[in-house]
């Protein structure tokens, strides 16, 4: 008899819970109604990528000597170094060099450890196309450097949330020259130098 | 004739057309799907007719126990045995034929007589339309129906409690849970208390 | 068949409150009509009142929908058609009409076609029974709310029928889902409507809202039904199939479920049916629980202390006013609650829809309707003599 009691408060109980919680997740659901739409207009509008945004990958032909240290960094080991030995000047000699997109993860380990810095990363990641193999960028596509958000007259820049202003929550129209909050980091090497200095003199 | 009853005439006949066409597909269409939606037609009519004799509460239960019930579930059933079957020739076929013929012509001169036996017309002086055809059932269900109404109600409880007992397997002897043919699926044995309650109650709606 | 004719009254009672059927034949024998041809002229008009109604409150729902939906994402959603983008449904629903009409191959035409028709009408008709004030509802059916329970026993008919004829194992799974799921929760529905229709011994919608009326915000059924409300709108939630229960269209699991094969103005067929269904659930449940046309503060007792008798013009037709607000009112907060259980809740297993219904939802509406009956006959005054 009191073992089905039991149960039956037991399930009371557990019932009680799961509308317990069902309500506090209508209360975090409701709450974020209030908040700000991050929506962006996006062909209009753009979000200026972040100064360590990890996008399509630039490459110099020039600066390349065919070390091949990228594919053995690239997890897939993606990169497609085509070279060959010129036996007069005893040195490799690059043909061609590819990346597909279509494949690559965007870890950027390849730009950490080339010795030459003929890798880098770009703000580019509109990298749409109608066939994957488009994707397939060889050295001439690799060098071309993409159009910048900010210097494009068909579209309107904004800013990420961490780039505005203190206490400005709409990146919309906001005057020329303002700053994001905190220090930036010139300030910042600014700051430990003059902080250095000092404790030199003290010394 | 007004208005009011040359509407009650054409919708006597367009129900009572439909109705007729609906049980005569039924019974002749060879693809039991559409019989099965046609005897909703049929459930649907015959609750249009209730409504026009003025039986608007019988017409609703019509509608939801034959045509939301049973209707569905005959409509499940279908649907879950997706099972094709050529019959067979069976030996001493005629003695079915003959016994579901008696049957019928029995059920046919059943009827046959009440419809000859009953008196139709009510004087349209004591012929009131009921008000509260609810309240007038319950009272009927409570006094001179009550015998019928108990009846069907133990019936209802019948099919409940088996159904719970056939969707509980815990309380069919194992020997019978052991044979398999070929049309049940090999399953773990259930414990006690996760014996679900399958939905094949439903019935007892 | 005199019933049948009285059904379409927009007022019930000639000696108070507007009549507008009666104003209406009046002006056009005035005309030079005929009695009984200005009756005629009379009786499609309520329902072409409902229809457009119907309808109007669907583009107003999904166009909520969208909005709600957005801003509880952070988004901003339909913008561009008109202002606010209202008229973002409408567009939706121009699109649809001009959508070719796809009937899949070794389909089955007839059912396929046939299929959305039988979900859409009964859940039409069921607005029959929704009253917007004390002589403003369509009908005054004395089975009011039993109909409604009725009619929409029908649409997994429907379902099943769409389900069967798409020749699609997505859509067969999705429209026998959907008849599992509403026949299991039409049962704690039916007995949780009962424990009001016990309250207030009549199952006339009109009635059952008189039955709550006079001490304003007090006397909605919400507070003698605290768990009844709760079964009813979860069982609802799971006859529109809506999130949590919209496992006959589960996307990631089914396609669309029945609505797989379906495009253009079949389609759209099914989702008016849909809305059109969830607004009447919330229709209904302000109808049961939330006093229907009652304001929160009692408006005739407001007008006996401010001093204006009950039967002054101005005051019956504010007082329609208000109470069609009211009714309005309540039905879009229930509408908003449910998008917003939307986004906060997660689908149920089918397994756990069925457990919730049939072990959960079903032997707990029992005892609310017992307990019911038991506080009926103790505490008449309170819960209904
Ligand atoms: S690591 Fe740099 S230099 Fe070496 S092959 Fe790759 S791109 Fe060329
Ligand atoms: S970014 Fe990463 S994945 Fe892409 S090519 Fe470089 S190392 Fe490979």
């Amino acid at each position: 008899m009191f073992k089905i009691l039991k149960q039956i408060s037991d399930y009371a109980k557990e019932s009680f819970q799961a509308a317990k919680y069902i309500g506090e997740g209508l209360s975090v659901t409701f709450d974020h109604m209030g908040r700000r739409p991050i929506t962006v207009q996006y062909p209009y509008e753009k979000l200026v990528p972040s100064e360590r945004f990890r996008g399509r990958i630039h490459y110099e032909f020039d600066k390349c000597i065919s070390c091949e240290v990228c594919v053995r960094v690239c997890p897939i080991n993606l990169p497609v170094v085509n070279w060959e030995f010129d036996k007069k000047s005893k040195k490799k000699k690059l043909n061609h060099y590819s990346i597909d997109f279509g494949v690559c993860i965007f870890c950027g380990n390849c730009v950490e450890y080339c010795p030459t810095n003929c890798l880098s990363m770009t703000e580019e990641y509109e990298l749409a196309t109608y066939d994957r193999h488009e994707l397939n960028y060889d050295n001439v596509a690799l060098g071309r450097l993409p159009y910048k958000v900010t210097q494009d007259p068909m579209v309107t820049p904004l800013r990420e949330l961490g780039y505005l202003p203190k206490g400005v929550m709409d990146p919309h129209d906001l005057p020329a020259g303002t700053q994001r909050a905190g220090k930036h980091p010139e300030d910042i090497v600014e700051e430990m130098k003059s902080k250095a200095s000092e404790e030199e003199k003290v010394n | 004739m007004n208005i009011a009853e040359g509407v009650q005439i054409v919708s006597f006949g367009i129900l009572g057309t439909t109705m007729l066409a609906a049980a005569l597909g039924v019974v002749l269409l060879s693809n039991i799907v559409y019989s099965a939606f046609l005897l909703g037609g049929v459930f649907v009519s015959m609750a249009g007719i209730y409504l026009l004799l003025n039986a608007d509460f019988v017409a609703a239960a019509q509608i939801l126990i034959y045509v939301g019930a049973i209707n569905v579930l005959i409509l499940f059933a279908i649907m879950l045995v997706n099972k094709q079957e050529d019959f067979s020739a069976v030996p001493k076929r005629w003695i079915r034929n003959g016994a579901t013929a008696i049957v019928c012509f029995g059920l046919f001169a059943l009827l046959g007589t009440m419809v000859l036996i009953t008196p139709w017309s009510i004087a349209p002086a004591t012929a009131v339309a009921v008000q509260d055809t609810v309240v007038e059932i319950g009272k009927h269900f409570f006094s001179d129906y009550l015998l019928p109404f108990e009846l069907a109600s133990v019936l209802l409880l019948m099919a409940m409690v088996g159904a719970i007992i056939l969707a509980r397997r815990d309380f069919i002897p194992e020997q019978l849970g052991v044979q398999q043919t070929a049309l049940t699926l090999p399953e773990q044995p259930r414990e006690s208390s996760a014996g679900s309650i399958a939905s094949d109650e439903m019935p007892s709606s | 068949m005199y019933r049948i004719a009285s059904y379409l009254h927009l007022s019930a009672n000639m000696n108070s409150g507007i009549d507008l059927q009666g104003t209406f034949i009046e002006s056009l024998k005035d005309l030079g009509l005929s009695p009984g041809l200005a009756k005629l002229v009379w009786m499609p008009l309520p329902m072409l009142l409902m229809l457009i109604g119907a309808t109007v409150g669907v583009l107003v729902a999904v166009w909520l929908e969208r909005k709600i939906s957005a801003a509880a994402q952070q988004r901003i959603g339909p913008e561009y058609a008109g202002p606010l983008g209202v008229l973002q449904p409408v567009v939706d629903g121009i699109k649809l009409v001009f959508k070719e009409d796809i009937i899949p191959a070794k389909s089955d035409a007839w059912l396929f076609t046939l299929g959305p028709v039988l979900v859409v009408i009964p859940v039409f008709l069921s607005y029959l029974i929704v009253p917007f004030g004390q002589h403003l509802a369509i009908t005054d059916v004395n089975v009011g709310i039993f109909l409604w329970i009725a009619l929409s026993s029908i649409a997994p008919i429907g379902l099943l029928m769409s389900g069967y004829a798409s020749n699609n194992k997505y859509s067969l799974l999705g429209g026998l889902r959907a008849a599992a799921q509403s026949i299991s929760y039409e049962i704690p529905l039916a007995l949780a409507v009962l424990a009001i229709v016990m309250m207030s011994n009549s199952l006339s919608t009109i009635d059952i809202v008189e039955q709550q009326s006079g001490y304003g915000i007090l006397g909605w059924n919400i507070w003698r039904q605290p768990v009844g409300f709760v079964i009813f709108w979860i069982a609802a939630l799971a006859e529109c199939e809506r999130l949590p229960f919209d496992l006959p269209e589960a996307e990631e699991e089914l396609v669309a479920g029945y609505q797989t094969e379906y495009a253009g103005m079949k389609f759209a067929l099914f989702y008016l049916g849909s809305y059109v269904n969830l607004i009447l659930s919330a229709l209904v449940f302000s109808v049961l629980y939330l006093g229907g046309w009652e304001s929160p503060i009692p408006m005739d007792r407001l007008a006996g202390w401010i001093g204006v008798s009950e039967n002054t013009p101005w005051l019956q037709v504010i007082t329609a006013t208000i109470g069609i607000t009211m009714t309005l009112f309540k039905a879009y907060f229930l509408v908003f609650t449910a998008i917003l259980l939307r986004w906060t809740v997660p689908r149920v297993r089918i397994d756990q829809l069925l457990n919730l219904g049939w072990k959960f939802l079903l032997p707990v509406s029992l005892v609310n309707l017992l307990l019911t009956a038991a506080l009926k006959l103790t505490f008449p005054i309170a819960f209904g003599g």
